[in-house]
C-alpha cells in the first residue's frame, strides 16, 4: 500500500514537473513533423503515398461523397482571398492555399481521454496511437478531434478495394483494419519501429534520417520534415527551435512574432506536433 | 367536464375519500384479466416494430454503420440522441416515486407505479443504444471492468464509461425500487389470482404477509431507495450530458450541459407520464384513481419544469451570444438558420412555446387535448437531443468536415424499433403487475379521509365489509 | 544458340550507339550474353541469397513510365511482390521523389483488368499465332506511340527501316511542343535544361510545370529550392487556374487565347519603361512595340497594373525565367523576352545530347495526332503498330479517327489495359506492367549529363502470359528481319549487351552498379544555343470579350486520362476543385450568374464537333470568359473504374490551330454554353473553400520572410 502511494505520488510529481518544463522530459523520443506550406504545391503524392504504405481503402464515389472515405492524409485546398496585401475580391490573385492535413499527434490530445476503452492513447515517443484490436468502435474519439483526421472503418471496403490480385501489394507491415474500428495516420509507425530496431541492430543510437515517414518520402519539394523533437541534432528539433514554437503551451511567445511557423487550433490547448510554416506571398 | 361552475366532488378532489379499499383492489385486479383484442393488436404491432430494429441491427452487424449515413463528421447521430432521450423519460419515474414521496405528495400514488415502470423500460430501451452504435458490437463488454487476462480495464477517464457504470447502477436501483415497492401489491395479487399468475406473484412476492415489523422495514427500505435513488437520478443524466459536456466541440462543451440534461429529462418524463395517464385511465378505466385533480396537478408540475428548461436553454444560448468563441456562435446561427433549422425551431416551439397550453385550464382538463399536447412535448424533446447532436458534428471546427447529413433507413429502424421494444415491455407489464399501486393508494384514501373525518368510526362505516375499530392501513380481500 | 556473324557497324547501330557510338563501343566487339547466362535465377527460399530475409524489404532501382517524364525510382520487394515505389535517390532528375502517379504504379501493376492474353479480332491467341500475324501485315507499318526514348525507341526505329520505313507519329495530348519548337528556332536547342532553383523570378504562361508539363517532380523540386531564402516570385498567367498558378505569387487570369498578346504586352512594358534592348530582332521589336498595355486589356482583360507589374517583378529580381506553353506564338515571345532578359545561358542552359543520338527522346505533339488522322483516313497507312497512346480517346471528333482507325489494313496493339484504341486493333500484345519488364530511358528536361535510366524487373510476371514491352519489340524485330536481333533470346539480353556497350564494359560489377543506380551515364556532346535571331512574333485573336471559350487543362492525376483505371486517381482529389470521381466544368461565379446556374447545375457545352453536359464548378481562379472541363474522364472503354465523366477532347476545335503547324489549340473559341435543368451535388473533399476565420493556412508577406530567412 505505501508503495502504491509512493507510486502515484511519484507519478504526479513527474507529470508537473515535466509539464512546466515543457513536457515530457522522461521521454525518449518525441517524433513531430514539419510542414513548409510555402513550398507545398498541392500536388497530393504525400496521400496517395499513404494510401499506398499503409494499406488505406479507396472507397469510391458514393462513398467518399457520403463522407466515409480513409484518407488518412488530406490536401486541402482554400481560396480566402485577399490574404496579404491588397487586391481584387473577384480574382484569386495570390492562388490557392494549401494544407496537407493528418493526425497531428496532439501532446494534449482531446481523442484519448474520451476512448470508453483505452484503445488510444499517447506512447512514450509521443505518438497518438490507435490499437485496432482494442477499438470497439464507439467513435468518441472522432467526435472530439476538432480536425476531423480520424477515419471510421464504416464498411469493410477490403474486397472492394483490393481485388485480386491488388491485395498482393498490401503492405505486410502494416495492418489492414476491419470493420467497426478506428484509424488514422500513424506517423508511419511500422518506419519508426524498423527505424529503432535498425539502430538498435548496429547498436547505436537513432540518427536523424533512419526514420521517414511515406509522406515526407515522397514529397517532391522537400516540404514535409519529420524527426525527433528531443534529438537536438535533429533538423527537426532545429526547425522548431528556429521557427520559435514551444510544446506545451497554447499561446507562443515569440522573440519574432514574424518567424512564420505556427500550429493548428493551438488555442484549444490541444497541443499539436505538426509545425506548419507559414505561406509566403510577394505582394 | 368542462363547466368549471359546478364541478363535482370527483373534479375537485385527488380522490374520492370514499372509495372502498376492497373496490380499488377489484378495479386495478381487473386491470390485469385477459387482455381485449385490441391489447394483443398492440403487442403484435410493437412486436414488429421492435421485429424492424432486429433486422436493422443484423444488417448493421453485418454490413457495418455505414448504411448508417453516418461519416466522418458526423460519428454520432440518431443513436445518440434517442439514447438520450430514453434516458430522460425514466426521470419520470424518480420524479414521481422519489422526489414527490420524499415531499409528502401524496397525490402522486395513483400514479407512481406506471411511472416507475416506465422508467426501467425506459432504461432497458436506453441501454440498447450504447451497444447499438458500436462499430464492433460484439466486444461491448470490454467497458466492464473486469479481470482480463490482459490485464487491460477500461478508461475510467471516458464519460463513456461513466455512462456504463451510471446507467447499470441506475437500471440496478430502478428495478430494485419498482420490485420491492411492489411486494405488497404481489400480495394482494398473490391472493386474489390462480394458476400460473398465483405461482408467480407467490414467489415474487417474498411471503409478504403485511404484518408491522414487515411494513416497518418496508417503509424504511423503500425510504431509503428513493433516498438513493434522486441521486442517482440526477448523477445517471448529467454523466450522459458529460458524453457531451466533456467533448471539445463548439456547441457541446458547455457547463449548464449537466443541469440541463436533467430538467430536460424530468420535462420529458412528466410529457410522457401524461401520455401514459391519459392512455391508462381510458383503457382501465382508472378514472377514479387516476383523477382530473391529479392531472392537473402533473401538468401544472409539467409547465414549471418545462420553463427551467426554457431558461437553462435561453441561458446556453445568452452565454454564447456574450462570450468571444466564434465556433459556438456559427453553431447556434447555423442551429436557428441553417439546415436543420426547421428542426431547431419545432423544439423551440414544442418545449417552449406548447407548455403555455397547460396553463389553460380547459386544456389541463381536457384528456384528448392533454394527450397530443404531451406527446407533442416529447415530439420537442426529442428533436432537441438531436438538435444536441447534430449540428454541432455538421460544423465543428474545421471548414473541410463541414458537412450536413439527414438520417437513412437503419437509423430510423432502430429508432421506431427502439418504441416497439419499449411498447412491448410496458405492455406486458401492465398485464402481469399492476400499474396502479394498490396499497399506496389505499394510503391515500386513509389519510384524506382522517383529515376529513374527526371521527374514524364514522370513516370505517362507510367502508363496507371492514371488520374492526382499528383498521389496518392495507387490507386483503374484501367482501 | 548459334552465334551468327553480322556486320559490326549495323550490330551496334542496333544496340542504338549509332554511327557516332561506333568509336565509343570500346577496342573490341563485344561479347553478347547468352540466353543461359541471360535467363533470371530462381532463388529457392531453403537456401537464399544473404540479402533475402523474409520481412525485410530488398529495394530494386527502376523507373517509373506513368507519364514521360522517367523518373527513376527504387521499388520495395518483400517476398517477391514489389510493394511500394519511392523516388531513387540516385538520379539527378528526382533524386529520390516521386509524384502521386508514380506512387500508384502499384495499383496500375496488380490491376485485375490488365490484358493477360494476346488476341486476334478478339479471340484469345498464343504468343506464336499473334506474332507470325504481325510478322504476316506488318511490312510498312507506322507507329503510333507516345513519348519514346531509349533502346525502345532505337528496336522501334530498326523495325521501321527494315520493313518500309513507316513513320513513327508520336502523340502526346499533354505536350510541351510549343515550347519546344520555341526553343528550337530562337535557341537552337528544343528542351534547354531549366534552373528554375537559380531563378528569382519565374514567368510562367500556360506552362503547368509544377503539374503536368515538362518533368513535373523535377520542376517541383527545383521549385523547393527556389523558395527557399533569398525567395523567387512565381508568376502566372492563364485563363483557368492549373497548380502552378495555385502557388503563384501573382496569378494573372487572361482571356483564353490572349496569352502571346500578353506576353507581347509585358515585352512592351520591358522596353519602354524598362529599357530591355531588343537589338537584333527589329521584327520582334516592332511586334512588341505595337502591343500597347490597353490593347493588351481590350485582347486578354489583362490591366495595364497587372502588367507592369509583371515586367517589374522580372526586372528587380533577375535572373528570370519565362516559361510559356499556352501556344506557339505565346512561346516565341516568350523565348525572345528571356533572351532579352539575359535569362539565357544562366537559367536557360544548353541541354545535353547523348551521342548515342538513337536513344534521345522522341517527344509526342497533338502536331502527330493531327496528322495520324489525316494521313489515315487518307489512305495512306496499310499498317500499324499502337502502343503507349490512345488516339481514339484523345482525338476530336473532328479528327473522324474512328473511321482513320477502320482505314487502316492491319492494326497490332501492345498495350498492357484496354481502352477504346485497342478495341478497335486486330492484334493486341498483353504487355507486362513497366515494373516486371526492362528497358532503358532518357527523361526529357532531366537536366543531367547524359544519364539513361534503366527500368528492371521488380518481381516476376503478375500475370503469365504477358511479355515486357521489350522483349515484344525484340520478337516484332526480329520477324521483320531486322539485322542483329538474331542473337538475342529476350530483351534482357539485348539490354544488358546494349548498356554494356554503351559504358564500355562488359564486367559484371559494372552492370550491377548499373542495377543498382538505376542509370547508367553514357557519352554525351556537349551542345551549344544558336546566336538569337530575329523572328517575327505574332498573335491571334482569342474570342470576343464576353463569348465563352472551353479550355481543357491536364491535371497531375488523370493526366491526360491514362491514370482513369486506376481507383487511386480518380479517388485522389483534383488538386484545384478537389472534387474526385466525376467531370465538372469550372467557371468563375460570375460567368455562372450570367447563365443562371450555380455549382452542381450541369450545363451542356456546344461547339462544332459535338457537345458534352457536365456540373458546374464555380471559383474565382478563372478568367470570366473562360470554362475549363479538365481532361482525363469520359472514357468508354476503359475498365470498370473509368466509367464516370465527360471527355472534352472529343468537342475540341479540329481543324489545326495557330496556322503554323497542325497543332491543335489548347482552347476553343466560342462555345455555346447552356444549363440542361439538372443538379447533382458534386462529389469534393470539402464542400468549403474558405477557411472560415481559423488560422490553418496563414500566409506572411515575402519580405518578411527574407528577413528571416524562415524555412525549415
Amino acid at each position: 500500500m505505501p508503495s502504491l502511494l509512493g507510486n502515484v505520488f511519484q507519478s504526479w510529481a513527474k507529470y508537473s514537473k515535466g509539464n512546466e518544463q515543457g513536457g515530457f522530459h522522461d521521454y525518449e523520443h518525441m517524433y513531430s513533423m514539419s510542414i513548409d506550406l510555402d513550398k507545398c504545391t498541392g500536388c497530393n503524392a504525400c496521400s496517395t503515398a499513404c494510401y499506398a504504405e499503409n494499406n488505406l481503402a479507396w472507397v469510391g464515389e458514393e462513398k467518399f461523397g457520403a463522407r466515409q472515405a480513409m484518407n488518412w492524409m488530406r490536401v486541402e485546398r482554400y481560396f480566402d482571398e485577399p490574404d496579404v496585401g491588397e487586391g481584387s475580391s473577384d480574382s484569386l490573385e495570390r492562388g490557392a492555399s494549401f494544407l496537407p492535413m493528418m493526425c497531428q499527434h496532439c501532446n494534449g490530445a482531446p481523442c484519448e481521454p474520451v476512448c470508453p476503452v483505452a484503445a488510444t492513447y499517447h506512447t512514450v515517443d509521443g505518438l497518438n496511437a490507435q490499437i485496432y484490436n482494442r477499438c470497439i468502435g464507439s467513435r468518441y474519439c472522432a467526435n472530439n478531434c476538432p480536425i476531423r483526421v480520424r477515419n471510421f472503418n464504416f464498411y469493410d471496403n477490403a474486397p472492394t478495394a483490393w481485388p485480386a490480385p491488388m491485395d498482393q501489394g498490401l503492405n505486410p507491415d502494416v495492418t489492414v483494419r476491419s470493420l467497426g474500428v478506428m484509424e488514422k495516420c500513424t506517423f508511419c509507425v511500422q518506419r519508426i519501429r524498423a527505424g529503432n530496431d535498425l539502430a538498435k541492430r548496429e547498436g547505436r543510437k537513432l540518427q536523424d534520417g533512419d526514420i521517414v515517414t511515406a509522406c515526407q518520402q515522397t514529397c517532391p519539394t522537400s516540404a514535409i520534415v519529420f524527426g525527433d523533437l528531443l534529438d537536438e541534432a535533429s533538423e527537426i528539433s532545429k526547425a522548431w527551435k528556429r521557427q520559435q514554437v514551444e510544446l506545451g503551451k497554447y499561446k507562443q511567445d515569440k522573440e519574432n512574432p514574424e518567424m512564420r511557423g505556427y500550429r493548428v487550433y493551438e488555442e484549444l490547448n490541444i497541443d499539436t506536433k505538426v509545425l506548419y510554416l507559414e505561406r509566403v506571398r510577394e505582394v | 367536464m368542462s363547466d368549471t361552475k359546478h364541478l363535482t366532488i370527483e373534479q375537485t378532489k385527488d380522490i374520492d375519500e370514499n372509495i372502498a379499499w376492497a373496490k380499488i383492489n377489484t378495479d386495478v385486479l381487473r386491470s390485469m384479466q385477459n387482455p381485449r383484442k385490441g391489447y394483443w393488436v398492440a403487442l403484435a404491432f410493437s412486436m414488429c416494430l421492435f421485429g424492424v430494429m432486429i433486422f436493422a441491427e443484423v444488417w448493421q452487424y453485418n454490413y457495418g454503420m455505414g448504411d448508417a449515413l453516418l461519416n466522418t463528421s458526423h460519428m454520432w447521430d440518431l443513436y445518440i440522441s434517442t439514447f438520450v432521450f430514453w434516458i430522460g423519460m425514466s426521470h419520470s419515474g424518480t420524479l414521481l416515486s422519489a422526489i414527490l414521496h420524499l415531499v409528502h405528495a401524496d397525490w402522486r400514488k395513483p400514479i407512481y407505479r406506471f411511472a416507475e415502470a416506465m422508467t426501467t423500460f425506459s432504461l432497458m430501451t436506453a441501454g440498447l443504444f450504447p451497444v447499438i452504435h458500436l462499430g464492433r458490437v460484439w466486444n461491448f463488454y470490454w467497458v466492464m471492468p473486469y479481470m482480463s487476462d490482459r490485464g487491460i480495464w477500461p478508461n475510467f477517464r471516458s464519460p463513456l464509461i461513466w455512462d456504463a457504470f451510471a446507467i447499470t447502477a441506475y437500471l440496478t436501483s430502478s428495478v430494485l425500487f419498482l420490485y420491492i415497492g411492489m411486494i405488497p401489491d404481489l400480495a394482494i395479487c398473490r391472493d386474489n389470482t390462480t394458476g400460473w399468475r398465483k405461482t408467480l406473484y407467490t414467489f415474487l412476492s417474498l411471503g409478504w404477509r403485511g404484518d408491522d415489523a414487515q411494513w416497518r422495514h418496508f417503509r424504511f427500505t423503500y425510504l431509503m431507495i428513493a433516498c438513493l435513488l434522486i441521486p442517482l437520478a440526477v448523477s445517471v443524466h448529467s454523466i450522459v450530458a458529460m458524453d457531451f459536456a466533456m467533448a471539445i466541440m463548439p456547441g457541446w462543451h458547455v457547463t449548464t450541459f449537466p443541469p440541463y440534461f436533467v430538467a430536460g429529462a424530468l420535462y420529458s418524463g412528466c410529457a410522457a407520464i401524461m401520455t401514459l395517464f391519459v392512455l391508462l385511465r381510458y383503457f382501465f378505466r382508472f378514472e377514479e384513481y387516476m383523477t382530473m385533480p391529479i392531472m392537473d396537478k402533473v401538468c401544472k408540475l409539467t409547465f414549471v419544469i418545462a420553463m427551467v428548461w426554457t431558461y437553462l436553454n435561453l441561458i446556453e444560448f445568452a452565454s454564447v451570444w456574450y462570450g468571444h468563441d466564434i465556433p459556438s456562435k456559427e453553431v447556434l446561427m447555423a442551429k436557428a438558420f441553417g439546415p436543420y433549422s426547421i428542426f431547431f425551431w419545432g423544439m423551440m416551439v414544442f418545449g417552449s412555446v406548447l407548455p403555455f397550453t397547460l396553463l389553460i385550464r380547459a386544456v389541463r382538463h381536457n384528456m384528448f387535448a392533454i394527450f397530443f399536447v404531451s406527446i407533442f412535448l416529447n415530439v420537442g424533446m426529442f428533436l432537441e437531443r438531436w438538435m444536441i447532436v447534430t449540428p454541432t458534428l455538421s460544423l465543428g471546427y474545421h471548414p473541410q468536415a463541414f458537412n450536413v447529413m439527414w438520417p437513412g433507413w437503419v437509423e430510423w429502424a432502430m429508432v421506431g424499433g427502439s418504441f416497439g421494444w419499449f411498447g412491448m415491455l410496458f405492455l406486458m407489464f401492465v398485464k402481469i403487475f399492476p400499474c396502479v399501486s394498490m396499497y399506496e393508494v389505499k394510503e391515500m384514501v386513509y389519510h384524506r379521509k382522517r383529515t376529513t373525518y374527526a371521527d374514524v368510526d364514522e370513516m370505517m362505516e362507510l367502508h363496507s365489509g371492514v371488520p374492526g375499530p382499528e383498521p389496518k392501513p392495507q387490507q386483503t380481500g374484501g367482501s | 544458340m548459334s552465334k551468327t556473324k553480322i556486320d559490326r557497324r549495323n550490330f551496334l547501330k542496333v544496340l542504338g550507339l549509332g554511327t557516332a557510338g561506333a568509336a565509343m563501343a570500346g577496342c573490341d566487339m563485344p561479347s553478347y550474353v547468352t540466353s543461359e547466362e541471360g535467363a533470371e535465377k530462381i532463388y529457392s527460399y531453403l537456401a537464399p541469397e544473404e540479402y533475402m530475409i523474409p520481412g525485410i524489404g530488398v529495394w530494386y532501382a527502376s523507373t517509373c513510365q506513368q507519364c514521360p517524364a522517367s523518373c527513376g525510382v527504387h521499388g520495395r520487394v518483400r517476398e517477391g511482390r514489389v510493394l511500394k515505389l519511392e523516388g531513387n535517390p540516385d538520379t539527378t532528375v528526382n533524386a529520390g521523389k516521386i509524384c502521386q502517379m508514380g506512387q500508384a504504379s502499384i495499383q496500375a501493376h496488380f490491376h485485375p483488368e490488365r490484358l493477360q492474353n494476346p488476341t486476334i479480332n478478339g479471340k484469345d491467341a498464343t504468343w506464336d499465332e499473334a506474332l507470325a500475324l504481325v510478322k504476316e501485315k506488318t511490312g510498312n507499318a507506322a507507329w503510333v506511340t507516345g513519348t519514346v526514348s531509349g533502346h525502345q525507341r532505337v528496336l522501334m526505329d530498326a523495325h521501321r527501316q527494315a520493313s518500309g520505313n513507316g513513320r513513327h507519329y508520336a502523340i502526346e495530348a499533354v505536350n510541351a511542343r510549343a515550347w519546344e519548337d520555341a526553343s528550337a528556332t530562337l535557341l537552337g536547342d528544343s528542351n534547354p535544361n531549366l534552373h528554375i532553383d537559380k531563378a528569382r523570378a519565374v514567368l510562367t504562361i500556360g506552362a503547368d510545370f509544377l503539374g503536368t508539363w515538362g518533368n513535373p517532380v523535377k520542376s517541383m523540386r527545383d521549385y523547393g529550392n527556389f523558395r527557399n531564402a533569398p525567395r523567387g516570385v512565381l508568376m502566372a498567367i492563364e485563363p483557368a487556374m492549373s497548380m502552378t498558378g495555385a502557388n503563384a505569387d501573382t496569378w494573372v487570369a487572361a482571356r483564353p487565347g490572349s496569352e502571346a498578346a500578353v506576353v507581347l504586352g509585358i515585352g512592351h512594358v520591358l522596353i519602354t519603361k524598362h529599357g530591355v534592348s531588343a537589338a537584333g530582332m527589329p521584327s520582334a521589336a516592332a511586334a512588341f512595340a505595337a502591343m500597347t498595355p490597353a490593347r493588351v486589356l481590350e485582347l486578354s482583360g489583362v490591366s495595364t497594373a497587372q502588367l507592369t507589374k509583371i515586367a517589374d517583378t522580372l526586372m528587380s529580381n533577375s535572373p528570370s525565367l519565362i516559361l510559356a506553353n499556352a501556344s506557339h506564338a505565346a512561346a516565341k515571345a516568350a523565348q525572345v523576352l528571356n533572351l532579352m532578359l539575359g535569362n539565357v545561358g544562366q537559367t536557360l542552359t544548353p541541354s545535353t545530347a547523348l551521342a548515342a543520338n538513337g536513344l534521345a527522346p522522341l517527344t509526342g505533339s497533338s502536331k502527330d495526332l493531327v496528322e495520324f488522322a489525316m494521313d489515315a483516313n487518307a489512305g495512306k497507312i496499310g499498317a500499324a503498330f499502337i502502343t503507349g497512346t490512345n488516339p481514339s480517346f484523345l482525338a476530336p471528333k473532328g479528327l473522324d479517327m474512328a473511321a482513320a482507325l477502320s482505314k487502316i489494313g492491319f492494326k497490332v496493339a501492345i498495350a498492357d489495359f484496354a481502352d477504346e484504341t485497342t478495341k478497335s486493333c486486330d492484334v493486341v500484345l498483353p504487355m507486362s506492367s513497366p515494373l516486371e519488364a526492362w528497358g532503358t530511358h532518357v527523361p526529357v528536361n532531366g537536366g543531367a549529363s547524359g544519364d539513361i535510366h534503366i527500368q528492371q524487373p521488380l518481381m516476376e510476371n503478375v500475370y503469365a502470359n504477358t511479355r515486357g514491352f521489350g522483349d515484344i519489340l525484340l520478337s516484332v524485330g526480329q520477324g521483320a528481319g531486322v539485322e542483329g536481333l538474331g542473337a538475342f533470346e529476350d530483351y534482357y539480353g539485348y539490354l544488358r549487351t546494349a548498356v554494356s556497350a554503351l559504358i564500355g564494359s562488359d564486367m559484371e560489377g559494372d552492370w550491377n552498379k548499373a542495377l543498382q543506380a538505376g542509370k547508367v551515364t553514357a557519352a554525351t556532346i556537349p551542345m551549344a544555343f544558336k546566336a538569337g535571331e530575329d523572328v517575327a512574333l505574332g498573335f491571334s485573336e482569342p474570342a470576343a470579350a464576353g463569348t465563352l471559350s472551353l479550355v481543357t487543362s491536364a491535371r497531375q492525376g488523370l493526366y491526360d486520362g491514362r491514370h482513369a483505371n486506376l481507383p487511386w486517381m480518380q479517388e485522389a482529389p483534383d488538386q484545384i476543385s478537389k472534387a474526385v470521381w466525376d467531370s465538372w466544368a469550372e467557371m468563375h461565379p460570375a460567368t455562372a450568374a450570367k447563365l443562371g446556374v450555380k455549382d452542381g447545375d450541369y450545363v451542356s457545352i456546344n461547339t462544332a464537333n459535338g457537345a458534352i453536359s457536365t456540373r458546374v464548378f464555380t471559383y474565382k481562379g478563372m478568367h470570366p470568359d473562360a470554362v475549363n472541363v479538365p481532361m482525363g474522364r469520359g472514357h468508354t472503354d476503359y475498365g470498370t473504374y473509368a466509367t464516370n465523366g465527360v471527355n472534352p477532347l472529343t468537342i475540341m476545335d479540329a481543324s489545326p490551330g495557330d496556322r503554323q503547324t497542325t497543332e491543335l489549340l489548347s482552347s476553343n473559341l466560342a462555345v455555346q454554353v447552356s444549363p440542361t435543368g439538372e443538379n447533382r451535388h458534386l462529389v469534393r473533399l470539402m464542400d468549403v473553400d474558405s477557411q472560415h476565420g481559423r488560422k490553418l493556412v496563414a500566409t506572411i508577406t515575402a519580405d518578411q520572410f527574407d528577413r528571416n530567412q524562415g524555412g525549415a
